[in-house]
């Protein structure tokens, strides 16, 4: 029992921070339309810039929580309006190629910046340091606090597309985006809005991670952008609800996976992602479009 | 691509200096090769190392010690009067990046030399076709064993040379140190590659010959790139084991150790053993949180030996860089002065000359005194087991209550099978 509770426990907070990732990645998806391979790199600065913020600002670390992500917010306004609304016009490949760059450069400006090694920052965060017993084992507070953040993004996410005059907006214009602007929606505004909106949710998942994983490597941004893709695969590309679920289904999946079946943990998530292809080729919550 | 600038950017940093230096020296020429250089120069080395992805600090580290070497080198003299020029290239840690680079330096480059390499998998994949290159190689971080007891002693590939401590050090040396610790049950959480394989297997054998009785509980590899160690560290917690034996190294230690740290390990499994812990990032990048009194090693510390050979090195490298030594720096730049001493013992830079000036060769390094064993040419010297202690001189955790096994009695021998080639002796 409390094996089966603590694979949970980590299964939750790992699926949180996939989540996060995908989150803007699903959004950036689908409103623009654009696969963002550079959706790592912004999970990446938002870590570095979050790491140098708490250093500078500590005590109040949570102060480098909210600037860090603002930050990237920056980075992302920059991609968008200069180099990547030049290309929506130009075919899936031209999009891939010129984010990859942008995985390449950043890779290379926190390299500069920060340096090629690994920078540490201690676990856990101000008063979130620390651990709880969870039925006779410990468990940290912060993964408890990550917990709790990934739901509270999704249902604010939730509130305003579905609730607010902004959402409404955001979904016309991603459903049809000629209609939207001829009916007075400044679409090229609106598409940075998101585009930076999106940024943001990456760059709050890195900041968030800096405590979790108690490691920050120039190429960390790489190897959750992967397991971003295939949430948001699994859950249909460009459904924030199928993201959700997915992120759950993989981050628990793995955790069980490493410990009862550890020989085939690798393969799980793709083995899952290869069924749900085949079931249903537009993920679990894709629209037919 | 962008990489060609960098290299070339490198290239030009690394000669530089050097090239001022020998041209001084060819200037006013003195000392044993000051009539005409014996070799003819430059002794171009092609190294490899990871400088990109999660692990692009260790090859910082690496280029930090070789670049020394070939100062100090050029700066003297050079090689028996011949300047040393190094290139370096990203090997990143895929097998085929290793076998294009070797490539290049050998046929679009000209190195006489290749030497660095990383990953166990990039230096199996180099293997097959050192022959075909015929150039000497000196893998300065690559640990599998399988390098040099089937590639060169069963094989036969003689171009094929390590001068860094393989995964004898890191097992059958942890096993002898474990032997003597009052438990019997034991578990792991190591790398799901060949060399959390590797050595995981021989520590389990050495010590079970070492202490009957031992038992293995459970083991939970981690795949490369692995951030979160929760699930494994469940694993480990629920088979209740009474010492942890883990190969985990670089920034996936440093994870793990604070991550389990959360999880009240360090509390309840006693006895843990970090065969690469002692590594500069891991004891800078854990600092206060790698628990005292836990066991670690490393393939050179830079507090041993405790001799004017290695504090006047330490004492230089912390100068120049603003650092300590990584082991990677120290393995690195031992590389170009083995490549040196080899050199001026065959008297010429001919592959042939060299490996069999190399055979049985002895130097002394930072490390200590380095003797390449003529049937395996793996290099032996020895490397302490320590507790992390903390020491008001320095910022993280050192290595206390040293322990030496020395390397003649933990490496394995040749002829690598039957009795008597595995240890105890």
């Amino acid at each position: 029992m409390q094996s089966i509770v603590h694979v949970v426990l980590a299964g939750l907070s790992a699926g949180m921070f996939i989540w996060l990732v995908a989150s803007g990645l699903t959004l950036i998806f689908g409103v623009l339309g654009v696969l963002n391979f550079a959706h790592g790199s912004f999970y990446m600065l938002g870590a570095y810039v979050s790491f140098t913020l708490v250093k500078v600002l500590a005590p109040h670390f949570y102060l480098a929580l909210l600037f860090g992500p603002l930050a990237v917010c920056l980075a992302g306004l920059v991609v968008e309006r200069f180099f990547l609304r030049p290309v929506y016009r130009l075919e899936l490949p031209y999009q891939l190629l010129l984010t990859f760059a942008f995985v390449l450069i950043f890779d290379n400006v926190v390299k500069l910046v920060w340096g090629g090694g690994a920078l540490a920052p201690p676990a856990g965060l101000g008063p979130l340091r620390g651990s709880v017993s969870i039925l006779g084992r410990n468990f940290p507070v912060y993964s408890l606090f990550v917990i709790a953040v990934g739901p509270l993004v999704a249902l604010a996410l939730w509130a305003v597309l579905e609730r607010t005059w902004i959402g409404r907006i955001v979904r016309a214009a991603s459903s049809d985006r000629e209609m939207a602007s001829a009916l007075g929606v400044r679409v090229p505004a609106l598409f940075t809005g998101v585009f930076v909106f999106g940024t943001w949710l990456g760059g709050v998942g890195g900041a968030l991670a800096v405590p979790y994983v108690g490691l920050l490597t120039p190429g960390m941004g790489e190897s959750i952008i992967i397991e971003a893709f295939i949430v948001a695969v699994i859950g249909g590309l460009g459904s924030l609800k199928g993201a959700f679920v997915g992120a759950l289904v993989i981050g628990i999946l793995s955790a069980f996976g490493t410990r009862f079946f550890p020989t085939f943990d690798m393969f799980l998530t793709f083995i899952l992602m290869a069924a749900v292809l085949l079931v249903r080729p537009r993920g679990l919550f894709g629209a037919a479009r | 691509m962008g990489k060609r600038g960098v290299n070339r950017r490198e290239f030009l940093k690394l000669t530089g200096t050097g090239s001022i230096l020998a041209a001084a020296a060819a200037a006013f020429p003195r000392g044993v090769f000051s009539a005409e250089p014996k070799v003819k120069g430059p002794i171009k080395v092609g190294y490899q190392c990871v400088l990109s992805g999660t692990l692009a600090g260790y090859g910082e580290f690496h280029k930090m010690g070789v670049q020394m070497a070939v100062d100090e080198i050029n700066e003297k003299g050079g090689i028996a009067g011949a300047k040393v020029e190094v290139d370096i290239r990203d090997s990143t840690t895929k097998p085929e990046d290793a076998i294009k680079n070797a490539r290049y330096f050998v046929d679009s480059w000209g190195a006489d030399f290749l030497a660095g390499i990383d990953s166990s998998g990039q230096v199996l994949a180099l293997a097959p076709i050192m022959e075909q290159l015929d150039r000497v190689l000196i893998v300065t971080h690559a640990a599998t064993e399988k390098l040099t007891e089937e590639w060169v002693f069963k094989k036969g590939v003689k171009q094929i040379f390590r001068n860094c401590t393989p995964t004898y050090q890191d097992s059958n040396a942890a096993a002898f140190v474990a032997k003597d610790f009052p438990i019997k049950r034991w578990a792991t959480i190591s790398p799901k590659y060949e060399y959390g394989f590797t050595c995981w297997k021989m520590f389990q054998q050495t010590l079970t010959k070492l202490k009957p009785g031992v038992t293995f509980e459970t083991e939970s590899f981690a795949p490369f790139g692995t951030t979160d160690f929760r699930s494994h560290i469940n694993t480990i917690l629920d088979a209740k084991p009474e010492g942890l034996y883990s190969t985990e190294w670089a920034g996936e230690l440093i994870s793990f150790v604070k991550q389990a740290r959360e999880a009240g390990l360090f509390d309840k499994i006693k006895y843990v053993m970090f065969p690469v812990g002692a590594a500069m990032d891991v004891l800078e990048g854990t600092g206060k949180d790698l628990p005292d009194g836990v066991w670690m090693s490393a393939r050179y510390f830079f507090l041993y030996p405790n001799n004017k050979t290695n504090n006047d090195w330490v004492a230089r490298f912390q100068k120049r860089w603003n650092h300590y030594p990584a082991y990677v720096s120290e393995t690195g730049y031992s590389a170009i002065y083995a490549i040196k001493a080899a050199v001026e013992k065959a008297g010429s830079k001919d592959t042939k000359a060299v490996i069999q000036a190399m055979e049985g060769m002895e130097m002394d390094s930072p490390a200590g005194r380095r003797l390449f064993r003529k049937e395996d040419h793996q290099a032996l010297y020895d490397v302490p087991w320590g507790r992390a202690k903390a020491d008001p001189k320095y910022p993280f955790k050192i290595m206390g209550e040293q322990v030496v096994i020395p390397a003649s009695a933990c490496f394995n021998r040749p002829p690598f099978e039957g009795p008597g080639s595995t240890p105890p002796f």
